[in-house]
C-alpha cells in the first residue's frame, strides 16, 4: 500500500518505518523542525533503541523515503497518517487544509495523535466541506488510531500491540486499515473497532487510569513511611491479587516524559474548560508533581533544612530508562529544589544529558559528568532518579571512597536496604528504608 | 491667638457670610467651564472638586490662607525630612522611602542606602516564596502567608492586596489582626503547618494584639514541628523598627525586614510592612506602587498651590469643615476591589487629625478632622445614602471609580464579558448619576416626571458637596497616587489646623488600662478599685 505518514516524532517514525518493513510505500513528513537531510541519515530527534537502525535500512532498501512537500504526500499516499505530538494540533490543521485543496481522489486520514474528542469527525467534515467547494467527488473517512507505544520499547510495541483501537463507522476505511495492519495482528485479532470518539477517549482513558494508579501507589508508599512499613512488602501483597496485578505498582519520584503527563493534563483541561468534574485526575496530576520532589524533602529533612553548600551528587536524569528524555521528568524539578537552597549538583545519566542542558534553565550550580561515579567526588548524598540498569549493581567500596558521606535517596527503590546498609550506606527509599 | 484670629481666616469668614456660604450648587453650575476649571488631571488620575460649594473667589482666599500658613514651606520641610513630628523628635518620611532616590534632599536623600539595603532583602525573600524556593519544616514550598499585625500593620497591606485581587498569585494571603482571637482560630483550622508562612508585622514589636496571635500561630505551628529553630527559621518573618525585639522574640536575622521610627504606623505600607503587598503583585509590582505615589509626592512638592491635587482637596475640606460647617465625609469607591479602602482611609485621616489640641500644646477653638466613614458605593445606596439625600447632616462625599475594567478582555465580546461591561457603566451610572442628585436635589428631577415627587417625602435639597477621583485601572500605580494623594491632603489640613498629624498619644491610654483591666479579669478582687459599671462586666466574664 502507499502511505504517507506526517509527523516525524517517535511516533511517525516508529509508524513509518515497521509500515515499510512490511513492504509498503512510505512517504514520511516532519510537520516541525525535523529536517529531511538529516532525517535520511537517520539523524533521529531522540534516541530509540532498535529505531535508527530500522529507518537506516528502510531508506536504504528504498521503502521509506523523507518528503518535505506535504502535498507531494498527500498524492502519493492511499492512507494518511497524522502522528503529531499532542501540542501540534495546529499543524495537523494545516495538513487538513493540504487535503481538502489538493486531493484528487478518495481520502483515507488515520490520526494517531493524542487530539481532543472529536477532532477526527471536525476533520473529517472540514476534508468534505473542502471537497465540495471543488466540487470533487470523492469518499472521505478520518479514522482515529491512537498510538500506545512507551518510549523505551515504541518498535516492539507497535510490531506486537496488546491492541489496535480504531476508531471508524466506515466498512471500507476498516477493511483497509485491518490490511494495512494484518502483519501486526497475527496470532489473534487484536483489533478493537469503536466510535472514533471513543477511540480518542480511550487514548485519554488509558493514561488517565495508569497515571492515577502511580499516584495512588505513591500516596500509598509516602505513608506506610509513617507506619514503618516497607511498601515492597505491600507492593507483593498487592500485585499478587489478580484484579490488580503488578504492572504499574511501583511507588518513586513521580511520572513524567512527553506524552503521558501531558495528555492527562490536556484531558484535565479540557474537561474544565467545558465546566466537567475532573476532580480526581486533578488531585492526580499535582499530587505527582508534589511527588517529583520527595527526594528533594526527604535531604531537606536529613540535612536539617542545611542545603547550602552541600554537594549532591544525581544518577538518573531522564523520565524512565532506555530514553534520552527529560521533558517533566522529575530530575528538572528536584535539581532546581536543591540548587535554590544554594546545593551544587553533579549528575550523570547515559542518554540524557543532552536533552537535560536543552531543558535546564537555571545556573550553573549543575555539572553533568561523564561517568556515574565522577558525580559522587565529594558528594553528601546520591540521589537516584531514574532506574537505569547500570545502577541497580555499583561499585559500593568506590561509592564510599569518593563520596564525602555515604548516604543515598533513591527515588526508584533499586537497592534492597538491608543489603545496602550493610554495606555502610543511609538509604532512604519512597515507602523504604530508613525513615526521615 | 489661634488661626481663626488671622486675617485670612476672617476673610473666608466673611465671604461666607457674605452668601458663599448659601449659595446652591446648582446655582454654582450655572458658571461657565466650571468642570474644566475645577478639575485636575495628573497622570492617571483624574480629580473633578467642581461639586464643592466654592467660586474662583472661594479658591484664591483658601490660597491665601494656605500661603498665610507657610503651607508651601512646610511641604518642604516634609518633603526634605525635617522634624515634622515634634511631639515625638522626628521626620515622617513616607515620600522619602518612595522616592528610590529621586528627587530628595537633605536627611530624606541620606537615608536612601537604609531603604534601598532593606528593599533589596525584601526583594530576595519575596522570590524565594513566590518561586517556591522558600520552604516549610518539611520541605514543601509555602503556598499560604499570614499577615499578623494591626492597623498600619494590617490595613495598608489587606486595602492594596484585596484591590490586586485579579492578578494571580502564587501564594495565598491572609490577614489576621483582632486581638481576640477568632480569626486566627478560624483561619488554622483551613491551613497546613508545612505549608504556611506567618509574617509578624509590628512597628514597636510590643503590641498585644499581634503578639498574643503570633504565640497562638507558634502554639499551632509546635503540634507538627518538633525543632524549634525550623520552625522560627521557615515559617516566621518579621518586619519592626525593633530587630532586638525581634531577635529576642526568636526570628532569625536572615528573616528579619527593618522600617524605622521615622516612618509612621500608618503610613508604613510603602516600607516592608507592604510584604504582602509584594507577595501578592512580586516586586516589581510594589516598586509600581511607590513609584506612583512618587508621582503624586513630586506633584505636592513641585505644582503651584492653585494646581496642587492635595492642596486643593486638603484646603476645600477645611473650607467645608470650618466655614460650611460640615463635620462629616464619606469615602465612596464605586468598585468592591476598593472594599477596605474606606477603613484605611479613616485611620489615615482621623488618626493623623483627630486632635484637640495644636503644636504648642493650646487647645483650638475650632473644628478639625470631622468623622470619616464609608462603604462601597453601590452597597451603600442601599444602607446610609438615604442619610446622605434627606437625612439633617450635611456630609461631604468623595467618589473614586476606575474608568477601565481590567478583568476582563476588552476586545473580547463574549456574552460573559458582555454582561460585565455592562455592569461596569451600571456602576459608572450610578457613580454618577448619585453624586448629581446629591449636588442638584429636587433640580435634577426630569420635568416630565416632576408631578410624581410634588410631596414633602419625596423632597431632595441636594447642596451636598462631593468630589469625583478617577482612576485610570485600579493597579498598583493609581493606587500608589491615591493613597499619597489623600496622605498629602491631610497634611495640609494639619498645616492650616496647626496640628501635628504624625502622632497618635490618644490610643495609648486604654492599651495601657486594658493591661490593668486583664489583670482584674484574672484576679476579680482588683476590679472593685474599678467603677461599678466596669467591676460589673468584669464580673460576669471572670472565671
Amino acid at each position: 500500500m502507499r502511505v504517507s505518514v506526517f509527523g516525524c516524532e517517535l511516533g511517525g517514525l516508529v509508524t513509518a518505518g515497521a509500515l515499510a518493513q512490511t513492504g509498503n510505500q512510505v512517504f514520511a513528513l516532519p510537520i516541525g523542525t525535523g529536517r529531511v537531510e538529516h532525517l535520511r541519515k537517520a539523524e533521529l530527534p531522540r534516541e530509540e533503541p532498535g529505531l535508527e537502525h530500522l529507518i537506516q535500512t528502510q531508506v536504504k532498501e528504498g521503502g521509506l523515503h523523507f518528503e518535505e512537500d506535504w502535498k507531494k504526500g498527500v498524492a502519493h499516499g492511499e492512507v494518511l497518517f497524522l502522528s503529531m505530538p499532542s501540542w501540534r494540533l495546529d499543524r495537523a490543521e494545516e495538513v487538513i487544509q493540504v487535503i481538502g485543496d489538493c486531493a484528487e481522489g478518495d481520502v483515507l486520514v488515520v490520526n494517531q495523535s493524542s487530539f481532543p474528542v472529536g477532532t477526527a469527525d471536525r476533520f473529517e467534515a472540514q476534508i468534505k466541506l473542502a471537497f465540495a467547494k471543488r466540487g470533487l467527488v470523492a469518499k472521505v473517512a478520518v479514522v482515529a488510531m491512537p498510538e500506545f507505544i512507551s518510549e523505551g520499547s515504541a518498535i516492539n510495541d507497535f510490531v506486537k500491540p496488546d491492541r489496535i483501537v480504531l476508531g471508524s463507522q466506515d466498512p471500507q476505511a476498516i477493511k483497509q486499515i485491518r490490511d494495512l495492519m494484518r502483519p501486526f495482528n497475527r496470532v489473534t485479532d487484536q483489533l478493537k473497532v469503536m466510535s472514533t470518539r471513543a477511540a480518542e477517549y480511550t487514548k485519554y482513558a488509558v493514561n488517565a487510569l495508569l497515571a492515577t494508579r502511580i499516584s495512588l501507589i505513591n500516596e500509598l508508599a509516602n505513608n506506610a513511611e509513617h507506619f514503618d512499613i516497607d511498601m515492597e512488602e505491600v507492593r507483593q501483597g498487592l500485585g499478587s491479587d489478580h484484579r490488580i496485578g503488578f504492572n504499574y505498582l511501583y511507588p518513586g519520584c513521580g511520572f513524567g516524559g512527553p506524552s503521558f503527563a501531558a495528555d492527562v493534563k490536556s484531558l484535565v483541561n479540557t474537561l474544565q474548560s467545558k465546566g466537567y468534574d475532573a476532580d480526581l485526575l486533578k488531585t492526580v496530576l499535582s499530587n505527582n508533581e508534589v511527588q517529583k520532589e520527595v527526594l528533594f524533602r526527604k535531604a531537606w529533612r536529613f540535612f536539617n533544612t542545611e542545603l547550602k553548600g552541600k554537594k549532591i551528587a544525581v544518577w538518573g536524569l531522564s523520565f524512565k530508562p532506555n530514553t534520552s528524555t527529560v521533558e517533566n521528568a522529575p530530575s528538572l524539578k528536584t535539581i532546581q529544589a536543591f540548587v535554590a537552597q544554594g546545593a551544587t549538583v553533579k549528575a550523570y545519566d547515559p542518554k540524557a544529558m543532552t536533552d537535560f542542558q536543552k531543558h535546564w534553565q537555571g545556573d550553573d550550580r549543575v555539572e553533568l559528568v561523564a561517568d556515574m561515579y565522577d558525580a559522587l567526588d565529594g558528594a553528601d548524598a546520591l540521589v537516584i532518579l531514574t532506574e537505569w540498569k547500570m545502577f541497580w549493581s555499583p561499585d559500593y567500596d568506590l561509592m564510599r571512597q569518593r563520596m564525602k558521606r555515604p548516604v543515598i535517596f533513591d527515588g526508584r527503590n533499586i537497592y534492597e536496604p538491608d543489603v545496602i546498609m550493610e554495606q555502610g550506606f543511609r538509604y532512604f527509599g519512597v515507602g523504604r528504608g530508613e525513615v526521615v | 491667638m489661634g488661626v481663626e484670629s488671622s486675617n485670612a481666616w476672617q476673610a473666608l469668614n466673611a465671604h461666607c457670610e457674605q452668601g458663599a456660604g448659601s449659595v446652591h450648587l446648582k446655582t454654582l453650575f450655572s458658571e461657565e467651564d466650571r468642570a474644566q476649571r475645577f478639575s485636575i488631571e495628573l497622570d492617571d488620575l483624574f480629580l473633578d472638586f467642581s461639586k464643592n460649594r466654592v467660586s474662583e473667589e472661594t479658591i484664591q482666599l483658601l490660597m491665601k490662607l494656605a500661603r498665610q500658613q507657610s503651607l508651601p514651606e512646610w511641604i518642604k520641610r516634609l518633603i526634605c525630612g525635617d522634624e515634622v513630628n515634634d511631639t515625638e523628635g522626628r521626620p515622617a518620611m513616607h515620600s522619602a522611602i518612595r522616592s528610590e532616590g529621586r528627587d530628595v534632599s537633605g536627611y530624606a536623600l541620606e537615608v536612601q542606602p537604609q531603604i534601598e539595603q532593606q528593599f533589596d532583602k525584601m526583594a530576595t525573600i519575596v522570590e524565594q516564596i513566590r518561586s517556591g524556593s522558600w520552604r516549610g519544616y518539611s520541605g514543601k514550598p509555602i503556598t499560604d502567608v499570614v499577615n499578623i499585625g494591626v492597623g498600619g500593620s494590617d490595613l495598608g497591606p489587606l486595602m492594596v492586596t484585596h484591590a490586586l485581587q485579579t492578578i494571580s498569585s502564587p501564594v495565598n494571603l491572609h490577614f489576621i489582626s483582632s486581638i481576640d482571637g477568632t480569626q486566627t482560630s478560624n483561619l488554622l483550622k483551613s491551613l497546613n503547618q508545612e505549608t504556611t508562612l506567618f509574617v509578624l508585622a509590628s512597628k514597636s514589636f510590643t503590641t498585644i494584639d499581634t503578639l498574643s496571635n503570633a504565640e497562638t500561630a507558634k502554639d499551632w505551628l509546635k503540634e507538627k514541628i518538633k525543632d524549634s529553630k525550623t520552625l522560627l527559621s521557615q515559617h516566621f518573618l518579621g518586619v519592626s523598627t525593633k530587630p532586638d525585639m525581634m531577635s529576642e522574640w526568636g526570628i532569625p536575622e536572615e528573616n528579619q525586614l527593618l522600617f524605622w521610627d521615622w516612618i509612621g504606623g500608618r503610613y508604613s505600607m510603602w516600607s516592608a510592612i507592604g510584604l504582602p503587598i509584594a507577595l501578592k503583585v512580586g516586586m516589581s509590582g510594589f516598586r509600581e506602587m511607590l513609584q506612583g505615589a512618587h508621582i503624586m509626592d513630586n506633584h505636592f512638592a513641585t505644582a503651584e498651590l492653585e494646581q496642587n491635587m492635595p492642596v486643593l482637596m486638603g484646603m476645600i475640606d477645611v473650607w467645608n469643615i470650618n466655614f460650611l460647617n460640615i463635620q462629616a465625609k464619606a469615602i465612596l469607591p464605586y468598585d468592591a476591589r476598593l472594599k477596605y479602602l474606606p477603613s484605611y482611609f479613616e485611620q489615615l485621616v482621623m488618626e493623623s487629625n483627630g486632635k484637640s489640641v495644636n503644636r504648642n500644646g493650646e487647645s483650638v477653638n475650632y473644628k478639625t478632622c470631622p468623622i470619616l466613614w464609608g462603604e462601597v458605593g453601590p452597597n451603600a445606596q442601599h444602607a446610609f445614602y438615604q442619610l446622605l439625600h434627606q437625612g439633617t447632616q450635611a456630609v461631604m462625599c468623595d467618589f473614586i471609580a476606575p474608568v477601565e475594567r481590567d478583568d476582563f478582555d476588552r476586545n473580547s465580546h463574549s456574552e460573559k464579558d458582555e454582561s460585565l461591561r455592562y455592569q461596569h457603566e451600571l456602576a459608572m451610572a450610578n457613580c454618577f448619576a448619585q453624586s448629581r442628585v446629591l449636588m442638584l436635589g429636587d433640580a435634577a428631577i426630569p420635568d416630565s416626571i416632576k408631578s410624581q415627587f410634588d410631596s414633602p417625602f419625596k423632597h431632595y435639597p441636594g447642596n451636598q458637596p462631593s468630589n469625583t477621583i478617577l482612576l485610570k485601572t485600579i493597579s498598583p500605580k493609581t493606587l500608589g497616587m491615591l493613597v499619597a494623594l489623600y496622605e498629602h491632603k491631610t497634611f495640609v489640613e494639619s498645616v492650616i489646623w496647626e496640628i501635628n498629624p504624625f502622632d497618635q498619644w490618644g490610643v495609648e491610654l486604654g492599651k495601657l488600662i486594658a493591661k490593668e483591666t486583664h489583670a482584674a479579669i484574672k484576679t476579680p478582687s482588683l476590679a472593685e478599685s474599678f467603677d461599678a459599671s466596669t467591676a460589673n462586666l468584669i464580673r460576669r466574664i471572670a472565671k
